[in-house]
Parts: C-alpha cells; sequence; structure tokens
C-alpha cells in the first residue's frame, strides 16, 4: 500500500456532501455502531487495546490503557470528546468536525458502549462558529434516525450527546480544566492524580479522548486491533493526521503514515518551501513542543522517535547542560498535536520566540506562580531581545525563568512555554546574541564607558545598568 | 437590581438543555452557554446580565462573574456590531499577520481592542483561530449573528481592504469569506 492510498478518517474531506448522513452511509458509515451496540464492550476494548491507538490531543497516551483505568464497579461513566483545539499550529480536529462529524459521533457510539456511557459530551472550542451547526445538525440527523437517544439502533443501550461549548480560553484543552469548564466554571486544571478516569466530571470516572483519536474508532472495530496496530510502527498504531502551516507551498491537513520524516512531510507531502528558500526550522507538533532545526528533520514523526532519536539534540537550560524532565531523563521534542509548523532560513526566530511566548503568557489560567508570573516574564525578557532592546545575560535571564517554570505548575501549560523557550536558545543562541550585541542597550552602554575604556571596564559599566534595573523588566 | 430580562429563546434553550446534566449539577453547567445567550442578546455582559444569569439559574453572582471574567469571548466591555478579530499567531505571524494588523489598526484609527468612533467596529487582535494552514486568518463576529460562519483566510493588504471597505459600507463580505 502506498503512502498516500490509505485514508481512515480523511477520505472525504473537501467533498460538500461528505456532513450528509446519507452521504456517510452510503460508505459504509454507521455499520460498526450498529454491531457495537450489540457486542459485548470488553471485546470492543481488547480492540482498541490491540489497535495501539494512542492519544491524538498531544500526550500520545495509548487510549485502551487510558480505558482500562475506569473502576469496574463504576456506575455512571461519563465520555468527553476534547474538540477545543486550540494548540498553535494545529488544525485538523476543526477538519474532521467540519467535514467528517458522523465519523466522531459513530466513534463516541462505539466508546460508549465499551466504557458503559449514557451521557457523551463534546466539548467544542467558542470560537468553531463554522464547526458548531455542522455538528450540531449531524447529531440532529443520528437522533431523528434512531441512532442516537433511549434506544440506539434498536437495541437496549441508551445514549445522548450535547455539544458544550466553550467560550475561549486555550487552557480548556488540558483535560481537567477542560471539565472545570464544563461544570460551569473558571477553566481551572486539577492536580492529578485522581486522574479524570477515576475522578472525572462531578466526580464520576471520565474518559476523556480527542477528535481524532475517536473518528479512528468505527475503522478499529471493521478492520480490527491488530490491522491498525499493522499500520503504524513499534508501540504507535495507525496513520496521523497533520496540519501543516509557513512556509510550504501546498499547507493543509494530511493524513499520513507515522513512519514520515520532516523532510519527506515538507518537500513530498506540501511542496517544497516557497521562493526557493531553505527550512530553516519546523515545530512538529503544536508550538509547545520543541522545534527541530534543519539537521534534524530525517526522523520519522512518529511519538516514540521524536522522543527517543539521537539525531535530535537534547534541549539545554545552558550549554553543556541538560533539561532535566525529571528523574534524569532529556528532553528531545514530542509528537503533540501534529500541528507542524515550518519556517524557512528568512525567518526571525527570535520573534518568533516571542510571539509563542506572548501567547502563553496570555492563555496561563493564574493559577500557579510559576506559570502566571514566569510566562510574563518571559515575553517581557524576548521581547526586549527581539525589539533590539537586549541586555547583557538576558539568554541567561530567559533559560533560568524558563527552567523555574518547568516541572513546577498543576498543569502542562508551564511545561509548554518553557520547554520551546529552551529549545529555541539551545538551537538558535546565536540569533538572541546576535540581537544584543547590537542593542540600543549596549551601544548605550558602550558609549558611556570611559574613551578607550578596556574591555573589563565595559563589561563593568554594563553590568551596573544591568544592576539598576533593580529587578524590573520593562 | 436590574430590569433587564432574558428573552424567551434563551428560556426555551435552559429547558432544552437542563435535561442534559444531571439534576444537581446542571443549573452551574449551564453558567457558559447562557451567558454566551445572554451576550447576544444583550451585547455584553456586564455586571447586570450577571446578576440576571445569576438569578435565573440559582447561582451565586460571584460564580457567575468570576466565571465571565475568565473568558476572553464574553466581552466584558460593549464591542460594535462587528468584531474583527485577526490572528497574529505564530502561522499567521509568519505569513504576514502583524502588517495586516497595522493596516487595520491604521484604517480604523484605533488600537488593540478598540472601537471606531461610530460604535461599528471593533478591532482584536486574538489567538490562534486554528486555520493556520491558510493564514493570515480573521474572523467576522457580527453581534446579532454570531453564528454565521465568517473566516477570511489568506489575508494580504489587498484583502483586507476590500474586507475593510465592505465593513465602512456597512455590509459583512461574505464573498471573500469561507
Amino acid at each position: 500500500m502506498g503512502w498516500f492510498d490509505l485514508k481512515i478518517i480523511s477520505k472525504h474531506f473537501d467533498v460538500p456532501e461528505a456532513k450528509e448522513l446519507s452521504f456517510y452511509e452510503k460508505h459504509g458509515g454507521y455499520e460498526q455502531a450498529r454491531r457495537a451496540v450489540r457486542m459485548d464492550p470488553a471485546s470492543i476494548h481488547a480492540e482498541v487495546k490491540a489497535s495501539n491507538l494512542r492519544g491524538r490531543g498531544g500526550a500520545g497516551f495509548p487510549t485502551g490503557v487510558k480505558w482500562g483505568f475506569v473502576p469496574k464497579d463504576a456506575e455512571t461513566v461519563y465520555l468527553v470528546v476534547n474538540a477545543d483545539e486550540s494548540e498553535p499550529g494545529t488544525f485538523k480536529d476543526r477538519h474532521i468536525l467540519f467535514w467528517n462529524p458522523h465519523m466522531l459521533i459513530e466513534g463516541m457510539i462505539i466508546a460508549s458502549r465499551s466504557l458503559g456511557v449514557k451521557s457523551a459530551y463534546v466539548y467544542m472550542r467558542g470560537e468553531m462558529l463554522r464547526e458548531y451547526p455542522v455538528l450540531q445538525r449531524a447529531l440532529d440527523q443520528a437522533y431523528e434516525k434512531g441512532y442516537l437517544g433511549e434506544r440506539c439502533f434498536g437495541s437496549d443501550m441508551a445514549l445522548d450527546i450535547t455539544i458544550y461549548r466553550g467560550a475561549g480560553a486555550y487552557i480548556c484543552g488540558e483535560e481537567t480544566a477542560l471539565l472545570s469548564s464544563l461544570e460551569g466554571g473558571r477553566g481551572w486544571p486539577r492536580l492529578k492524580p485522581p486522574f479524570p478516569a477515576v475522578k472525572g466530571l462531578w466526580g464520576q470516572p471520565t474518559i476523556v479522548n480527542n477528535v481524532e483519536t475517536i473518528a479512528n474508532l468505527p475503522w478499529i472495530l471493521e478492520h480490527g486491533g491488530q490491522a491498525f496496530a499493522d499500520l503504524g510502527v513499534g508501540r504507535s498504531g495507525g496513520l496521523r493526521i497533520v496540519s501543516v502551516c509557513g512556509h510550504v507551498n501546498r499547507p493543509g491537513v494530511y493524513e499520513l503514515p507515522l513512519t514520515i520524516t520532516g523532510r519527506e512531510l515538507v518537500d513530498e507531502v506540501c511542496g517544497g518551501v516557497p521562493k526557493g528558500r531553505a527550512v530553516k526550522g519546523i515545530i512538529p507538533g503544536g508550538v509547545s513542543m520543541p522545534l527541530l532545526d534543519e539537521r534534524e528533520l530525517d526522523v520519522p514523526f512518529e511519538f516514540d522517535a521524536l522522543q527517543q532519536d539521537e539525531r535530535i539534540r537534547e534541549v539545554e537550560v545552558q550549554p553543556g547542560v541538560k533539561f532535566d524532565l525529571g528523574g534524569g531523563r532529556t528532553l528531545r521534542t514530542m509528537a503533540g498535536s501534529g500541528g507542524v509548523v515550518v519556517m524557512d532560513d528568512q525567518t526571525d526566530m527570535v520573534s518568533a520566540c516571542w510571539r509563542i511566548l506572548h501567547f502563553f503568557a496570555d492563555e496561563s489560567c493564574g493559577q500557579c506562580t510559576p506559570c502566571r508570573e514566569g510566562t510574563g516574564w518571559l515575553t517581557s525578557v524576548v521581547k526586549r531581545i527581539d525589539q533590539g532592546k537586549g541586555r547583557p545575560g538576558d539568554v541567561e535571564l530567559t533559560a533560568s525563568i524558563a527552567d523555574g517554570i518547568a516541572g513546577n505548575t498543576i498543569c502542562a501549560l508551564g511545561d509548554a512555554a518553557a520547554w520551546p523557550t529552551l529549545a529555541f536558545l539551545t538551537k538558535f543562541r546565536g540569533e538572541f546574541e546576535a540581537k544584543i550585541r547590537s542593542s540600543t542597550f549596549v551601544a548605550q552602554a558602550r558609549a558611556a564607558a570611559p574613551e578607550g575604556a578596556p574591555k573589563a571596564e565595559m563589561a563593568a559599566a554594563m553590568a551596573a545598568g544591568v544592576a539598576n534595573m533593580e529587578g524590573r523588566v520593562p | 437590581m436590574t430590569t433587564k430580562q432574558l428573552s424567551p429563546e434563551i428560556e426555551a434553550h435552559i429547558q432544552q438543555l437542563w435535561p442534559r446534566f444531571p439534576p444537581d449539577n446542571a443549573a452551574k453547567a449551564l453558567c457558559i452557554p447562557v451567558l454566551y445567550l445572554a451576550q447576544q442578546q444583550f451585547g455584553m455582559v456586564d455586571d447586570d446580565v450577571v446578576d440576571l444569569v445569576a438569578e435565573r439559574l440559582g447561582l451565586p453572582a460571584a460564580h457567575v462573574k468570576g466565571t465571565a471574567t475568565f473568558y476572553t469571548m464574553l466581552n466584558k466591555k460593549p464591542v460594535g456590531r462587528y468584531h474583527l478579530q485577526i490572528c497574529t499567531n505564530i502561522g499567521c505571524q509568519i505569513t504576514g499577520a502583524y502588517e495586516v494588523f497595522d493596516r487595520c489598526k491604521k484604517r480604523l484609527g484605533v488600537g488593540n481592542h478598540g472601537t471606531t468612533e461610530d460604535g461599528t467596529i471593533t478591532l482584536s487582535e486574538v489567538e490562534c483561530l486554528a486555520a493556520c494552514g491558510f493564514g493570515p486568518v480573521a474572523q467576522i463576529a457580527e453581534r446579532a449573528k454570531p453564528d454565521i460562519p465568517l473566516y477570511f483566510e489568506n489575508l494580504d493588504l489587498e484583502r483586507i481592504d476590500a474586507i475593510l471597505d465592505a465593513l465602512a459600507e456597512g455590509r459583512v463580505p461574505t464573498e471573500l469569506g469561507s
């Protein structure tokens, strides 16, 4: 089978009538849900486990294992589909919701049968103005046909699916923040454990799965878990939907084998970089993930490879000192959300880093001090470097703030700001230093130093300038 | 005390959504949907609207206000009839979003989150709209019709000028959208 031949979810993207139930059924849709509602829940779970399906939202956690955390004696279990896609660079779930809403619904029926769910929710990003009516209409069609409601497909299984719309908060894509929001409050993440699978929505066991994860279930049930595992590599089954943006000739949403490399993705799938330029860096899975430079593009975009392949440099806190992920583990990068951002050789990496930090400072929920304060400081310091006002020591200051956030917060947003920052500094440190060398601050310090002063005195004058900041960042 | 009243449409929504949540949790769960609908009715979520929603759902006003102030799509200040939102996040930034945003600021004579003097257009710089492959991207929310799909992709100065021209004529250029 060729690379581009098999499509599990995206086969009918861009076909206008693909959103209609009649079209979906004509192509075999809802047959697996019809089967599933009369199947033994444990056998569905066994297929999902065998499939090596891993969460497509960002963490890549094995779906079958997650489902297994639900206590066996649970009376009420909830399924929540995370459709709060807002990781910059990522726009794949939006496509699934818009072009293939029935596949998501069918997947939800299958998951609900396996987990014993009677009420399921789709937590949909508030800004998805165009996708909401599409999914609501698809749900209405499914209810009308009797696929949802009191007796799904005439069986004794009852299932309601309700769309819950967010109202503008990136943090609600974090599963516990999502649950806080769905309960009707501020989207504040919660400490784990307890994990949602044990104690989630309204204190009940809750499985939160990404849109793409759930949309794979009908195929897994039809072809068997093993077939899905065989499509993948190692401990990762299936294909992957990636969204590619930035400096490529054909940006868009592509369903691809997990073995595809960054270079193949840019050159073969996306038609190369415009204006004949070269790639300077690629963010492999949403802006939370450490970026790759041009020399690291031959690693497959598979979950484990991106974490472990030695061709990818380890992220450092300072030159020669590796960042500690905890327990002595080092950080290369991760597959994340499948949102790929390609940056050409003309891209200003300091500016790109600043814009990413600006986002995290804006979206920090404010609960944990290291993240709330740290993301603001990171933004200020990197902004002044970017604007040509950087000071000697700003690179070290940036790294130290980032290192102070990572691992010290309730949820992963703090890490999501710290990791890419350290990766930018590890791989493009020269660009930050060059901007500082030519900054107005350095020029002023130089002018203030006595004429013909030796280097040591110049350095002292600059250090005095830094000390005069009194720790304040403008 | 406010003299405002939630519209019959909102009441119908509450009745429809209520049974979708466990009885003890429904009122609180409805807080965000009802705030969103109330914003459509009143144009913003001010203290009056907070009180109204709190009273209707039987929730403490402090909870409702705490929730309302957390979410960026709930406007605490009045916005214009058209809310023009330009994404400047990474995918849009590196394809020219700040040029587009600066053109909007200049032509409308407002800063970020500013509203034109005639109250028609509010301009906001927003975070990722999940359309990164087609950047720079803008979204226009029309106050009375918040759910009408109005996305504008692959913007450049020419296209944003055409959008601003249409808004100046008091219409949304749907022909340019997707």
